[in-house]
């Protein structure tokens, strides 16, 4: 489906009705005459209004009534002899899809909106409001990403320097299971927004957070950064843990000193560095036992750099 | 299939997930406790089945660009993990299912590896 389409069908589901409706509408009483209805509608150039009767909605007149009343003499009576009694209504809280079915099946043109609790107007609701309130959020929804995205992946086209590069830093907390994954969560999205190859940075997202994972389980604390340039995309995590005896031994498939609890939580199974290892073009395993471990990983975005 | 006849097929419950989100078509489904046996996936599956229920399985989704993930067994799942998975925008599924029995349903029903990086 094109993906327009489908905001709109998502905004339909998200979108309640007080998000869209025209507030503070006209409203008529139903003691005014219909010669004054005539005016107002004329006046204020709409095609109905609510009939309120001590705050309460007792009916709606619409332009079909005044043409009604107008055709057979237009004899001046009061509103509420022409109105139409009890209008069916619609809640505040209603999503914004349930009212198109209102629409649809009623084949009227407008419903009064009032406060489930306790039955005041609060607006009206018409197909011409729904199409406007659709087309402003669906503008705003598109627009707030369009523009990061378009700000941020031409940083390197609109800056002019001889070498050009993006530092982003995270800080990783040992043992913290909750935000374990936050940082390289982050991180994909601000690729993505960079603008970077989605395979580049699916590549990174993937070595990144098994990266972060290890700091989480094994170390104290850990400093992530991410240089970004438009050559390379890369990784240095650096932490303050037990650090690692035997790197060549680390390395291999399955081996792991992780703890049963990490275990459970479905990490520290020996494959974590080896997945890096697939994703990287470049790795640097460096450590000192009771210090602590550097990793550094490159990915190079164009091609060419990938036969040096 | 469509993620909501996935939901069928399994007797899940949607845990999160708009109807629009439901509709989402999927072929590829990866299986494991172990995130990392996730994460070597060459092509990123659509689905992930389950038997974790921590804030990992929301994350590894997001991470791997994976469209839902079902947890088995009917684990309990933490009010956190919902709300994460909202933010993240991904499709949240409980089962009582095993996660054997969820594999062979989705087999069943035409759905398949993704495969592994090597």
């Amino acid at each position: 489906m094109d993906p327009r389409f489908a905001k709109t069908r998502e905004l339909l589901y998200q979108l309640r009705v007080a998000d869209i409706i025209r507030r503070e509408p006209i409203v008529t009483h139903p003691d005014q005459m219909m010669s004054e209805l005539r005016a107002i509608l004329r006046d204020r150039r709409i095609s109905g209004t609510p009939v309120v009767e001590d705050g309460r909605v007792v009916g709606i007149i619409s332009i079909e009534d005044l043409i009604g009343w107008l055709s057979s003499g237009g004899q001046d009576c009061p509103i509420r002899e022409k109105m139409t009694r009890d209008p069916e209504v619609l809640y505040a809280d209603q999503l914004l899809v349930q009212t198109i079915q209102h629409f649809d099946a009623s084949g009227f043109g407008r419903f009064p909106v009032i406060d489930r609790r306790d039955g005041s107007l609060i607006g009206i609701m018409t197909k011409g409001a729904i199409i406007e309130g659709l087309l402003g959020k669906l503008e705003h929804a598109l627009r707030e990403e369009e523009i990061r995205q378009y700000r941020a992946s031409h940083i390197f086209e609109d800056l002019t320097a001889e070498y050009k590069e993006i530092y982003l830093t995270y800080e990783v907390k040992g043992k913290d299971f909750d935000l374990a994954g936050k940082a390289s969560t982050q991180m994909k999205r601000n690729l993505k927004r960079l603008g970077i190859h989605p395979d580049i940075a699916h590549r990174l997202a993937i070595a990144s957070y098994e990266a972060e994972m290890n700091v989480v389980i094994y170390a104290d604390r850990g400093v992530m950064e991410y240089r970004i340039t438009p050559q390379e995309v890369s990784l240095r995590i650096r932490d303050q843990g037990p650090g690692i005896a035997d790197i060549e031994k680390a390395m291999r498939p399955g081996y792991s000193t992780a703890a049963d609890w990490v275990r459970e939580l479905g990490f520290g199974a020996g494959m974590g560095l080896q997945n890096i290892k697939k994703c990287a073009d470049r790795m640097d395993l460096r450590s000192t036992p009771g210090v602590g471990t550097t990793l550094k990983i490159r990915i190079f975005t164009r091609k060419a750099n990938e036969t040096e | 299939m469509t993620l909501s006849a996935l939901a069928e097929a399994l007797s899940a419950k949607a845990l999160h997930g708009s109807e629009e989100e439901l509709q989402q078509e999927v072929v590829t489904v990866a299986a494991s406790d172990l995130m990392s046996d996730i994460l070597a996936r060459l092509g990123t599956p659509d689905v992930m089945l389950t038997g974790l229920a921590t804030l990992q399985v929301v994350r590894t989704s997001a991470v791997a660009g994976i469209k839902a993930a079902v947890i088995v067994r009917g684990k309990p799942v933490e009010e956190r993990l919902v709300e994460l998975a909202r933010e993240e925008d991904i499709v949240l599924m409980s089962t009582d299912l095993s996660l054997f029995e969820a594999s062979g349903r989705l087999y069943a029903a035409g759905m398949r590896s993704a495969a592994v990086r090597t």
